[in-house]
């Protein structure tokens, strides 16, 4: 019963909480804390539970939630989010429009997450998912202004679109198997050849999932999105629904097609370009949200690369498993706390540009101690950084995977070229943050970002950004007390064995691996960010914006103009064409047949060609100026001019027609014709 | 007993009449208690009519061969259901909106005439009743379409006039065609056609089938004959847009279910030509409907493209014949019929409030009229199929139907979810932005606090406007969550057809 109330109880409480904010703003935050914690400690209580809820027939098919030890850590880790943010929220919507609207929808999207990840089938999970992506939305819009509405324009569209073909890939599942409950999915499909129908399912599947997640080449959302969003949501947004696309990665991946050698590699390539060009693109940012969302795009690519791995390995494939889990764990705390950081430093300055805010951190214990613990987590530096520990589980079981291929003698090239992106991937991860953090706080401050003595952050806010920073040094440090249960209680999800061997954080091989990184990292941000990012002047050191805006992939690939407009307008002009030709045949006959006798007007009728050729004409011309954004201007009513042109030519043959001349060379050509018959054809 | 069955017929036409020939009734509060009333009543009528198993009763017979009958079928049962909640809700909401146009009695007159014959085509039980009962319906919503009796009103009820007439008539083509080669007129489960003369003509009887699916059609705004409805909804007034697109537009289904299933029988039909030819028109049209909302400006005319487009998603459901693409149609009639009312009314409001009817026009509506852009907005969720609402359960079931169909290749099969899902992508695309806008207006370029907020003044209607949108809206939130009695219903007559 627990797991209904988790997921609807929120729901109810966002309505309430709107209905009280209307007239008390403070009971209304009180009430929307209390709701957060409520559902917090209702996770609490899932943790030691295995149990299941359904609901028949809802929506038809049935809503199923049920809970083991993956789910209830993931519903745990998302309520605490939610609360954590909801603690810093007040301070930080101080002086906000639309409150109201914001914790209404703050509070529908808790509740449709928490569905999304104690769901026990896919329907189930994608009825949340759909209820998330909607809800969530609004986090996107809230500041209302052009780069928002279109930042949430994308949102919404991969939102809408991934859903719908996920939608897809489940009728096809649905109608091949009966089943979408997880249990019955691994069920029916075991490992082995699956049949066309299911690897085509099991694609437009991960889909929307994928979308959600920001796998390249669907993340452009996500690097607009970050940004403009209120910060508590831009850390919901990285932190956590992130992971409900992965959580339907990971169904995917476990579920549909157990195993399966070719889609585990083609999701690999996927993997490694987020995992890649994400770090890349936060090198190139100076725009400190949109490093850290670019920061979570490749971050995510590391945990994708731990889910093909761990598909590629098979039954080995549990120490890969372990790490996808622990850096989803991992990185959901860590953008947490950094969003939470970014959102100290906006609210004070209401800037997010490096040039803008360096400095600002100086002097301010807090924000120093968060953002250094968020920075090494994510770094992986060992011992401190929590995300050390995961990434050198899914590095290892990279290596595991060229072994076996060593001992099997088959080539493994292309996984040690993989391996070495991965290292420096991280490296980049080191050089980005040292960037970030080394411009907060040593850069010499601007007079303007200077804030004297006045208070940047209230209690309740550093407690927030505290506790959530705190946990990030006691996971690295106690990697075999912490993360390995988290781990282990994951693997039956996955329909994994739990492994027999201890792990071992900080084997001599995962700290060579970690230097590495570490190497590499520092070589970038001295021989790369300092002399060629960044340039002296009088007002100290200027980062310079070479945030590649010509290569982006949105305005390239997918709001292309050719196949936005011109595509769209012919098919468009085409049905229009054959959709109006009965009403044509009808206007014609209304212009001919039926026409009156004297008109005054000598306004050109034409027939049913003109009609319908010039109206398929009209609309491309219209096309053509939509498309040229008012460079050209076809103004001319084609119809018309086609009605004109048939009426001069009718009036021109009705005039040959009648002429002697015309007689005489009918005459000619039929005799021709009959002398040609004659002399051939007799 | 069996004269019950007249009662909810007789009871609205006898008001309608008494609308326009009472004197006192002239009076705005006594004509709209008197109307209000007699809606009520109507629908009350029904109860007993849906709470008898088996009713019928023989009226009169046309000739000797062709007597006029009504009997309480379940199929009739369930649209009787859904015409007395929606022209009801409707009605009421008529109060507000008709309040400042001319002609009150008449239009009142006409609106429960209406009722009254659609309760008659629920309830026929032989293709020569409905056809009759049919011809009336068309004729007596005339009035309601041209009621401004503006040059395009005019224009519009003529053009729908003609329509509702050529599709009828090829019906009428249809039934003359086949009637060498069926064994009686009335709806029989298993079809009446007679095989044993049958044999050797079947591409004849085929045509004819066609000939009625077309016709049938017509009403229902498929391909080739939809051109009536984006001429049709903005002339008319909003209450009647929205019974035009949710009710009359299903009195097209009905007649189609009632061909296919009761007159020539699924089995006929079944991977036939006919079945393939209905596929694709239906198809085309939901394309084509959402590609010409998508690019639409008037809202009304927005709607009825969508309108054109969804109810194809039913004719599709029913094309596919099978079991579970009858469920998904039926759910679809629920859905279509709930939430386009819903989005006619909001329309409705907006030009009643504010008098804008182009979407552009409508940036901060939300700011102005909350309550009528959440029914909008959340009633467009579930027409583009966004989970939990009804428009995503008969899409489910309406693309299970097109996946289970036995059809020559499996093109078919997977055509009809992929053109559902692009369709509703597009539904997104024409209605959702109109939301965005209203909600979210973006900041005015002046800072000016003060002008600020009387940019947005609130226009909200009263609550004669607002309870049946919100009744709408809800229900169809509710039924989507909670199908389970209407699916065991609808597949309790339905399975094994």
């Amino acid at each position: 019963m627990l797991l209904p109330i988790l997921s609807f109880g929120p729901m109810l409480m966002a309505i309430i909480s709107f209905i009280v904010g209307r007239y008390s703003k403070k009971t209304r935050n009180i009430l929307v804390i209390s709701t957060t914690v409520a559902a917090f400690v209702g996770c609490l209580f899932l943790w030691p539970i295995n149990t299941t809820f359904t609901i028949k027939d809802f929506c038809g098919v049935g809503l199923s939630m049920g809970v083991d030890g993956f789910r209830s850590l993931y519903a745990l880790i998302a309520s605490f989010m939610w609360m954590m943010t909801a603690l810093f929220s007040p301070e930080y919507f101080a002086h906000y429009h639309n409150r109201n609207r914001y914790y209404f929808f703050y509070l529908m999207t808790l509740g449709a997450t928490l569905g999304v990840f104690l769901s026990d089938d896919l329907f189930t999970t994608l009825i949340f998912f759909e209820i998330m992506s909607l809800t969530s939305y609004t986090w996107v819009a809230h500041e209302e202004n052009p780069r928002a509405m279109k930042a949430a324009g994308t949102y919404l569209t991969v939102a809408v679109i991934g859903g719908m073909t996920t939608l897809m890939g489940l009728f096809m599942l649905y109608n091949e198997l009966g089943t979408l409950s997880f249990a019955g999915l691994s069920a029916v499909l075991k490992e082995g050849n699956p049949s066309t129908t299911i690897v085509v399912a099991a694609w437009l599947t991960l889909f929307g999932f994928a979308a959600k997640a920001g796998l390249f080449p669907l993340h452009i959302w996500l690097p607009q999105a970050h940004p403009v969003a209120p910060a508590p949501a831009s850390a919901l947004l990285s932190g956590i629904l992130t992971k409900s696309g992965v959580f339907g990665l990971l169904v995917v991946t476990t579920r549909i097609i157990p195993a399966n050698k070719g889609f585990a590699n083609a999701l690999l390539v996927f993997a490694v370009i987020t995992m890649f060009t994400g770090a890349l693109l936060a090198l190139f940012s100076v725009d400190l949200k949109r490093t850290l969302a670019c920061s979570s795009m490749s971050q995510i690519g590391f945990i994708t690369v731990g889910i093909s791995f761990m598909m590629l390995l098979d039954e080995e494939g549990s120490l890969a498993a372990y790490g996808s889990i622990l850096h989803m764990v991992n990185h959901s705390l860590i953008k947490l706390c950094l969003f939470m950081c970014a959102g100290v430093v906006y609210m004070n300055l209401h800037k997010l540009n490096l040039n803008d805010i360096k400095g600002f951190g100086r002097n301010k214990p807090v924000l120093h101690i968060a953002f250094l613990l968020g920075a090494l987590s994510i770094g992986c530096i060992p011992p401190i950084g929590s995300g050390y520990n995961s990434k050198s589980l899914i590095h290892e079981g990279i290596l595991e995977y060229i072994e076996l291929l060593k001992e099997s003698g088959q080539g493994y090239g292309i996984y040690k070229f993989i391996e070495i992106l991965f290292l420096i991937s991280g490296g980049l991860t080191i050089a980005y943050m040292t960037k970030l953090y080394i411009c907060l706080f040593f850069d010499k401050a601007k007079e303007t970002t200077t804030h004297g003595n006045r208070k940047y952050i209230n209690v309740l806010s550093s407690a927030a950004i505290l506790t959530s920073a705190v946990i990030l040094p006691a996971l690295g440090l106690l990697g075999k007390a912490l993360m390995t249960p988290l781990a282990e209680r994951s693997m039956s999800f996955l329909n994994l064995e739990i492994l027999e061997h201890e792990i071992h954080y900080f084997s001599t091989e995962n700290l060579i691996g970690a230097a590495e990184s570490i190497a590499i990292g520092l070589l970038i941000y001295i021989l790369i960010v300092r002399p060629l990012m960044t340039r002296k002047t009088e007002e100290g050191l200027v980062y310079l914006d070479l945030w590649p805006s010509w290569l982006d992939f949105e305005k390239i690939v997918y709001t292309n103009k050719f196949v936005m407009t011109a595509v769209p307008t012919v098919i468009t002009a085409l049905v229009r064409f054959i959709g109006e030709l009965p009403e044509t045949i009808v206007y014609t006959l209304k212009k001919t047949v039926f026409k009156k006798l004297s008109h005054k007007k000598a306004i050109p009728v034409g027939n049913r060609f003109t009609y319908g050729f010039g109206l398929f004409l009209n609309s491309i011309a219209s096309g053509i100026n939509k498309a040229s954004r008012g460079r050209t201007h076809l103004r001319t009513d084609n119809e018309f001019v086609l009605a004109a042109v048939s009426k001069e030519l009718i009036n021109g043959t009705n005039l040959i027609g009648r002429s002697v001349s015309f007689g005489l060379l009918l005459l000619c050509a039929g005799l021709y014709a009959t002398c040609i018959y004659l002399l051939f054809f007799r | 007993m069996n004269l019950l069955l007249l009662i909810p017929i007789l009871l609205p036409l006898a008001g309608g009449i008494c609308s326009i020939s009472l004197k006192p009734l002239a009076k705005e509060k006594a004509r709209t208690a008197f109307v209000l009333t007699m809606l009520i009543a109507s629908a009350c009528s029904l109860l007993p009519v849906l709470l008898n198993p088996e009713l019928s009763l023989k009226l009169f017979t046309l000739s000797d061969s062709l007597p006029v009958v009504l009997k309480n079928d379940p199929v009739g049962k369930f649209f009787a259901v859904l015409i007395a909640v929606v022209w009801t809700l409707a009605g009421a909401y008529s109060f507000e909106y008709m309040a400042h146009e001319g002609h009150l009695n008449r239009f009142y007159c006409f609106y429960l005439c209406t009722m009254g014959v659609l309760f008659a085509l629920c309830f026929s039980a032989t293709i020569i009743t409905y056809y009759m009962f049919y011809e009336m319906m068309s004729l007596m919503s005339v009035p309601l379409v041209m009621h401004t009796m503006k040059k395009d009103a005019v224009a519009a009820g003529v053009k729908f006039l003609i329509y509702s007439v050529v599709g009828a008539s090829l019906v009428l083509l249809g039934i003359f065609l086949i009637s060498p080669y069926v064994s009686g007129f009335a709806f029989s489960s298993e079809g009446v056609l007679n095989y044993t003369v049958i044999n050797g003509h079947e591409t004849r009887v085929l045509i004819a089938c066609l000939l009625m699916l077309v016709g049938f059609g017509t009403k229902a705004g498929m391909f080739p004959l939809h051109g009536w409805l984006p001429t049709a909804h903005p002339a008319a007034p909003s209450p009647a847009s929205a019974v035009l697109s949710g009710i009359i537009t299903k009195t097209g289904v009905l007649g189609v279910i009632r061909v296919v299933f009761f007159f020539i029988g699924a089995g006929f039909i079944r991977g036939t030509w006919v079945q393939y030819t209905f596929i694709c028109l239906t198809l085309f049209t939901v394309l084509m409907g959402s590609l010409l909302a998508f690019r639409e400006k008037v809202l009304k005319k927005r709607l009825a493209y969508s309108s054109v487009s969804q109810v194809s998603y039913v004719l599709f459901g029913i094309a596919t014949l099978t079991p579970f693409g009858l469920i998904g149609a039926f759910l679809h009639i629920i859905a279509h019929s709930l939430i386009k009312d819903t989005l006619f009314m909001s329309a409705g409001a907006i030009i009643e409030k504010t008098g804008k009817t182009k979407v552009f026009e409508l940036r901060g509506i939300g700011k102005q009229m909350p309550i009528v852009m959440w029914c909008f907005t959340l009633t467009s969720v579930g027409l583009i199929g966004i989970p939990p609402c009804l428009g995503f359960v008969s899409k489910w079931y309406l693309a299970q139907g097109a996946l289970d169909m036995n059809s020559i290749s499996t093109v078919f099969n997977y055509l009809g979810p992929a053109i559902l899902l692009i369709s509703a992508l597009l539904t997104a695309g024409y209605l959702l932005p109109i939301s965005i806008k209203g909600f979210f207006p973006g900041t005015s370029n002046s800072e000016n606090e003060s002008s600020g907020e009387n940019e947005f003044p609130n226009c909200e209607p009263t609550y004669v406007m607002l309870v049946p949108m919100i009744i709408l809206t809800a229900l169809s939130i509710l039924i989507g969550m909670f199908p389970g009695q209407i699916i065991g219903f609808i597949s309790n007559f339905m399975i094994g057809r």
